[in-house]
Order: C-alpha cells, then structure tokens, then sequence
C-alpha cells in the first residue's frame, strides 16, 4: 500500500526533506543526501564570487538531477526580497517552488508573519509553489493555506538549536486543522525528535544540522530516513493511548508461586 | 573610452555586442545554474543570448549554494 506525500500533486516516496547546508564537504553533503533517502533538498541563492575562478565548486554537481531543487529565500528580511530571489532563481531555470523565508532577527531566526504572507500572495500569484517556513501559528496557516500555499512549514524550534519539539501543541493544533500537509522545519536536533513529529500526524520534516554537525552525517542521515519511516508507520498503525496507572502485560491469574 | 557594465558590483569591460551568455562564457560560469538580474529584473535564462548588454547596466550574477 503507498504511502506518498503529495505536495502540490506531485509525489513524493520519502517523508524527509533535508537541507544542504553546513556540511565540511559537499561529497559528505552528496552522501548524506543518498542515505537519507530524501527526493527534495533545499538550496539558497547567493551571489558568485567573482574572484575565484568560475566561482569556485557548484553545489549541483554535486546533487543528482532528479533530485527535486528547493531554492530558500534565506537571508531576505522584507517581502519584497522573497519575491524578488524568488523570482530570479526561477528566470535562471530553477524549479518554480520556493521556501519562502522572511526572517528579519539574526538572534532566534524567527520568521516575519505579515511579510510572509504578504510574500506568499504575491508569489501564488506568480504562479510559484509556496512552501512557508512560520511559527506554528493555527490561524496564519490557515491564512497561508487560503492564499494558496502548498504546505505550511511552522519550526519546532530556532534554526540550528537541536531542541525539539519545542511548540508541539501550537504544531498538533496545525496538523489538526491543515488542508495542506504540514512540513516541520527547523529545531529537530534527533532522529527521536523527527520519529516524534510523524508519530503526531506531521506529514514530513526537514532537517539539516542536525544531520550536517553529526560526527557521522552520512549515519544520521540513515538514522533520520529510518525514524522517520517509523514514525510514520507508528501514525498509521494507530498510537496506543496513555494510562494513569499500570496495566500488567502478563496474566493476574495461574501464579506459579500462589494457587 | 571602453564601455562598462557592473556584474556583482565589480566593474566589466563590454565587448561591442556582448549579451549575458557571452558575458557569462568571458567569466567562465558556466555551471548548471547562473542567474541573472540585469537592473533589478531577473532575466529568463532562454534570453541570455539575445539580451545585449549596455554600457552601466547593473548585473547581478548568483547560483545555489549550500543552504537549509
């Protein structure tokens, strides 16, 4: 039976997306990336540094073809300059989706949400596929859902800091409500973190330090492809509910030490 | 007087005629993506040979790179 994650009616096999940053290599990144089982990565866009020959190594040579490529807007504070890296990563042959990040506080990477949303109709309109990265706020996914994005991506926990599922009631109340699959990016420190999120109905998670800043990246890649076919598989086998007190897995009765 | 564009805020000498894949080959980006923004506009990358450049125009050349 399929078990495929539809984003804006194309299919995906694998529930984890990963970012390609802050590898030492970009053939660790490559290897990481091939282990994790992952068919989406997210890339940024910056300028090319003139002054090394050619620019220097190009990330792509390094990502298989069919590999779908998600250009961020990171490093855009205001709308308008999503819009725009959205825009000229598209004209340059990128593919039309974009995580859209306004991220306007270098000390929590914390996302603007009117700018995001301001960004996200302008880009729907653009005829973009708009994956947000947002606090997980019910009622502004809601809103990003109603301007037409093709999932919402609330954090866990700040960008970087490995601390889990940080906000899960605010993610479960999204998971809850969402008519488009819900993405958590960012904060997962740990595959269990990952395993925890599909077990409570996320539809994927994107990871990257977490993977990156592992003495082994290419291992916890594995470890992050595993926990989360587990927690997915977990979510559909149906998590048994919690007790107040204990229930005793082995028969009351025929003790052997008592009659 | 040679005419001149800026590419990355760095000052370029134009050949007479030189579109943005001309100028893309002299900087030698040919990798699978480069992306252009010539004053402020992106540029649909099946253009680059008929967009020839003018003296001051203002170019912006960028690609992926590794990011989360």
């Amino acid at each position: 039976m399929t078990d495929s994650l539809t984003i804006a009616g194309r299919e995906f096999g694998s529930r984890l997306i990963t970012g390609t940053g802050k590898y030492d290599t970009f053939e660790t990144m490559r290897d990481a990336v091939a282990e994790s089982g992952c068919e989406m990565v997210t890339v940024a866009l910056r300028r090319i540094d003139l002054d090394v020959r050619g620019g220097g190594e190009d990330i792509t040579d390094f990502l298989p073809e069919d590999l779908l490529l998600l250009p961020n807007t990171a490093g855009c504070e205001t709308a308008d300059e999503a819009v725009r890296v959205a825009r000229l990563a598209r004209a340059g042959g990128l593919p039309d989706w974009v995580k859209l990040e306004v991220i306007p506080d270098p000390r929590y990477l914390l996302p603007d949400p009117v700018e995001t949303l301001r960004a996200a109709e302008q880009l729907v309109d653009d005829g973009f596929i708009v994956l947000p990265y947002m606090l997980p706020d019910p009622v502004l996914a809601r809103r990003l859902e109603e301007v037409g994005c093709a999932t919402v991506m609330p954090l866990a926990a700040p960008i970087g800091t490995g601390r889990g599922l940080k906000l899960r009631d605010a993610i479960a109340i999204m998971i809850e409500q969402s008519g488009v699959p819900v993405v958590v990016d960012a904060g997962l420190g740990s595959p269990s973190h990952a395993a925890d999120a599909l077990e409570m109905g996320a539809d994927a998670v994107l990871v990257n330090t977490a993977i990156a800043h592992a003495d082994d990246p290419v291992a916890m890649a594995r470890a992050f492809r595993l926990a989360v076919e587990a927690g997915r598989t977990a979510y559909r086998a149906g998590v048994m509910a919690e007790g107040e007190t204990a229930s005793p897995s082995s028969p009351v009765g025929g003790l052997v030490t008592r009659p | 007087m040679t005419a001149t564009c800026t590419v990355n805020g760095r000052e370029h000498p134009l050949e007479p005629g030189e579109t943005i894949a001309r100028l893309l080959e002299r900087l030698e980006l040919g990798g699978r993506f480069a992306l252009v923004e010539c004053n402020g506009e992106a540029v649909d990358r099946d253009r680059y040979g008929d967009v020839e450049l003018a003296a001051g125009d203002s170019l912006v050349v960028a690609r992926p790179v590794a990011g989360g």
